[in-house]
C-alpha cells in the first residue's frame, strides 16, 4: 500500500461528498476560562480529520462537543445536518431530551484516551452492551458481530479476557471494535495513543488506517504527526481555542503559513 | 485488512536455559515473635483452663438452654428482624442513590435530609419513636391533602411491635446503606460513565449495567459489615417494645433463673453463629462482584506470562525464545 495514492484517490471522491460534520462559530467556557473562540470546521464524509495542537488548546474540547459531552456556549455543531444537542424552533434553541442526545450519540463512535472498557466485561461483552442494550439486538447476532469486529482489530484470541488482563494497545483495539459494533457514521478519537507504551502505538495505528481506508469518517485529535501525513485528509492546528492554520496535511507540515504553526512543529517533528 | 503486530526480530539472541546456582540464604532470625507466641499461647491455655473449671460459668445450665425451644424462636426472630430490615434498608438505599444522583435538585435534597434525620439521631430514639407512633397518629388516614378523606386505618392494628422494630431499624439503616452505596459509586472512574454515554446509554442504565456492579466491589465488605451489625442492633428493639428477640429472651431466662452468665453464653454463642454464617454469605458476594479485578490468575495480569501462556496454546504472538519459531506476525485478509 503507497499512502499517497490512498489519499489521491481519496481527495478526489472528497471533493463530491458532503459535509458530515460542520462547526460553526463554537465558543465554550468553563466558569470564566475561555476555551474554545470560536471554531468553525467542516468533516466531509469519508474525510479523515486530524486535530492537532499543544495541550490545552482546546482540540480534546471541540471533540467533545460534537458527541455533547460537553455542552456549547454558542455556535452550532450539525452532524449530518442535524443540530447536536439541540432544536431550533421558532427562532430559539431548545435543549433536547436527554433520550433524543443518547440517540444522537449512538451515531458516534468515540476512543478516549484512557480507553475506558467497562472493567468488569470481559473484551467481547464490552463490544456488545451498546447493540444489545441500546439497539436491543439480540445476543447471538451481537455476539457473531462482536468476534467479526474483534478480528478485524487483531484480538480474536482475546474476547474472553478481561481489560485488566489486555494490554494498553490491546485495550485500545477492543475500545475502537466497542465502538464500531454501533455501525457509527463518525468516529471520534481522543488522542487514541497518547496512554500507549511506544512499541503498542503501531498496532493501534494500524487499525485506524484501515479503518480510514473503509471509507470510515474520523475525527482525530493525536500528536503522531506520522499519521497526520500518511492517513490525514485535512490536518487542523489549534492552539489557544481558536483554528490556527488548516489544510491538506503535507502542505500544512511541509510549509506552515502561520508563526504559531511554524513554532509547533518545530517542536514536536 | 491488515493486522501487524509489533515486528520481531529473528535473529534474537537465545535465551540461557541453564538453571544458576540457586541462592540459599540463612534466613534471619525472629526471637521477639517467639516470646510473643508462647505468651499468647500461655494466656490461652490459662482461659480455657478457666473456662473449663470454674464452677460459675455453669455449663450445665448453658447446656440445658443452647437448644431451648424459646431460644431457638427467638433466635428465629432476631434472624427474621435482621433480614427483613436489611431488605428494607437496602432497597431504599438504593432509591436515596439514585435520588442522590438525580438532576432534580428536589430529588437531591430529600435524599440528604432523609439521610441527615436517620443518621442524626441515636437509634433507640428512633425504635421508641415508632413505638408512640400509635399515641401520635391513632388513626391514618389517606385523602387529598385539605380535601376529602379517601380511606383510614387504626395505626395500632397496622403498625404491630413487630413491623414498628422492623421498620424503625430498616429506616435508621438505610441512611447509613445509602451513603455506603454513594461512596461505591464515587469510587467508579467518571471515565467509564462518558464511555457508556458516547455509546448512547443513558441515566438509569448506566447506572444499573456499569457503575453500580463496579461499585458493588467496594459496597460488598461494608455492606457485609452493615449486616452483622444489624444482627446485634435487633437487641435493642426492646425499646419499641418488641419482646421476643434472642437478648430480651436470653436475658428474661437469666432473671427467672437466677443465673446471668450461662445465659448470655447462650446467647453470644448464637450471635456467633449466625455471623459466622453471614460471613460465608459475604465471601461469596464477593467474589461475585470481583470480576475482572479480583478473579484474575496473577500469571494473566502479568502481560509477559500471559503472552507465553498465549504461544503455549498455540494463539497470540508468537515471543522470541519461545518453542514456536517466530513466524510471520502479519496476516493478510483481503476485504
Amino acid at each position: 500500500m503507497s499512502a499517497p495514492a490512498h489519499h489521491l484517490s481519496q481527495s478526489a471522491s472528497l471533493r463530491e461528498s458532503k459535509d458530515l460534520v460542520a462547526i460553526e462559530g463554537v465558543h465554550k467556557f468553563f466558569g470564566q476560562h475561555h476555551v474554545l473562540k470560536g471554531i468553525d470546521m467542516t468533516v466531509k464524509q469519508g474525510e479523515v480529520s486530524v486535530l492537532i495542537g499543544p495541550s490545552g488548546s482546546g482540540k480534546s474540547t471541540i471533540l467533545r462537543c460534537i458527541n455533547h459531552l460537553e455542552t456549547i456556549s454558542a455556535g452550532r455543531v450539525r452532524v449530518n445536518g442535524q443540530l447536536i444537542g439541540y432544536q431550533e424552533k421558532g427562532g430559539k434553541l431548545h435543549e433536547l431530551h436527554k433520550k433524543e442526545i443518547a440517540q444522537q450519540r449512538s451515531n458516534i463512535g468515540m476512543v478516549f484516551q484512557r480507553f475506558n472498557l467497562f472493567g468488569h466485561k470481559t473484551a467481547l461483552e464490552n463490544v456488545i452492551e451498546a447493540p444489545t442494550q441500546v439497539k436491543r439486538q439480540d445476543k447471538a447476532s451481537a455476539k457473531k458481530r462482536a468476534h467479526e469486529l474483534l478480528d478485524r482489530v487483531g484480538l480474536a484470541e482475546r474476547a474472553n479476557f478481561y481489560p485488566a488482563q489486555l494490554s494498553g494497545g490491546q485495550q485500545q483495539r477492543v475500545a475502537i471494535a466497542r465502538a464500531l459494533a454501533m455501525d457509527p457514521e463518525l468516529m471520534l478519537f481522543d488522542e487514541p495513543t497518547s496512554a500507549l507504551d511506544p512499541e503498542l502505538v503501531g498496532d493501534v495505528l494500524n487499525v485506524m488506517k484501515d479503518l480510514a481506508k473503509s471509507g470510515m469518517t474520523m475525527i482525530v485529535v493525536t500528536h503522531e504527526i506520522g499519521f497526520a501525513r500518511e492517513v490525514g485528509d485535512t490536518l487542523t492546528f489549534m492552539d489557544d481555542g481558536v483554528v490556527v492554520e488548516t489544510g491538506d496535511p503535507r502542505d500544512v507540515l511541509a510549509n506552515p503559513q502561520q508563526e504559531r504553526t511554524r513554532a509547533f512543529l518545530s517542536k514536536v517533528l | 485488512m491488515k493486522v501487524i503486530t509489533t515486528p520481531r526480530s529473528e535473529t534474537f539472541p537465545a535465551a540461557n536455559n541453564q538453571v544458576p546456582e540457586l541462592i540459599k540464604a540463612v534466613p534471619v532470625r525472629h526471637p521477639g515473635r517467639w516470646l510473643g507466641a508462647a505468651v499468647i499461647v500461655i494466656v490461652v491455655a490459662l482461659a480455657l483452663q478457666s473456662l473449663a473449671t470454674n464452677p460459675n460459668f455453669h455449663w450445665d445450665t448453658y447446656a440445658l438452654y443452647i437448644l431451648d425451644v424459646n431460644v431457638i424462636r427467638s433466635l428465629g426472630w432476631t434472624l427474621l428482624l435482621t433480614v427483613l430490615s436489611m431488605a428494607i434498608a437496602i432497597v431504599l438505599a438504593v432509591v436515596l442513590t439514585f435520588m442522590g444522583q438525580s438532576d432534580n435538585p428536589i430529588l437531591r435534597w430529600s435524599s440528604w435530609f432523609w439521610i441527615f434525620v436517620f443518621r442524626g439521631t441515636p437509634i433507640y430514639t428512633q425504635l421508641l419513636f415508632w413505638g408512640l407512633i400509635s399515641v401520635l397518629y391513632p388513626k391514618i388516614s389517606m385523602g387529598i391533602p385539605f380535601g376529602p378523606e379517601l380511606f383510614h386505618f387504626t395505626t395500632q392494628d397496622v403498625l404491630t411491635a413487630f413491623s414498628a422494630a422492623v421498620l424503625g431499624l430498616g429506616l435508621n439503616e438505610s441512611a447509613y446503606l445509602a451513603e455506603i452505596f454513594r461512596g461505591g459509586l464515587k469510587a467508579v472512574d467518571r471515565g467509564q460513565v462518558e464511555a457508556a454515554e458516547a455509546l448512547g446509554m443513558r441515566g438509569t442504565k448506566i447506572l444499573r449495567r456499569i457503575v453500580l456492579p463496579q461499585a458493588m466491589r467496594v459496597i460488598v465488605p461494608p455492606t457485609g459489615n452493615e449486616t452483622i451489625g444489624m444482627l446485634k442492633t435487633t437487641s435493642v428493639v426492646l425499646a419499641v417494645p418488641f419482646t421476643l428477640d434472642l437478648t430480651f429472651v436470653t436475658t428474661s431466662l437469666a432473671s427467672r433463673t437466677y443465673l446471668p452468665i450461662p445465659l448470655l453464653l447462650v446467647a453470644a454463642t448464637w450471635y456467633i453463629i449466625i455471623t459466622s454464617i453471614l460471613m460465608v454469605g459475604q465471601h461469596y458476594i464477593e467474589k461475585y462482584y470481583g470480576k475482572g479485578v479480583d478473579n484474575l490468575t496473577a500469571a494473566a495480569v502479568n502481560p509477559a506470562a500471559a503472552r507465553a501462556s498465549a504461544a503455549g496454546t498455540g494463539i497470540g504472538d508468537s515471543i522470541p525464545g519461545g518453542s514456536s519459531p517466530a513466524g510471520p506476525t502479519t496476516e493478510e485478509s483481503g476485504r
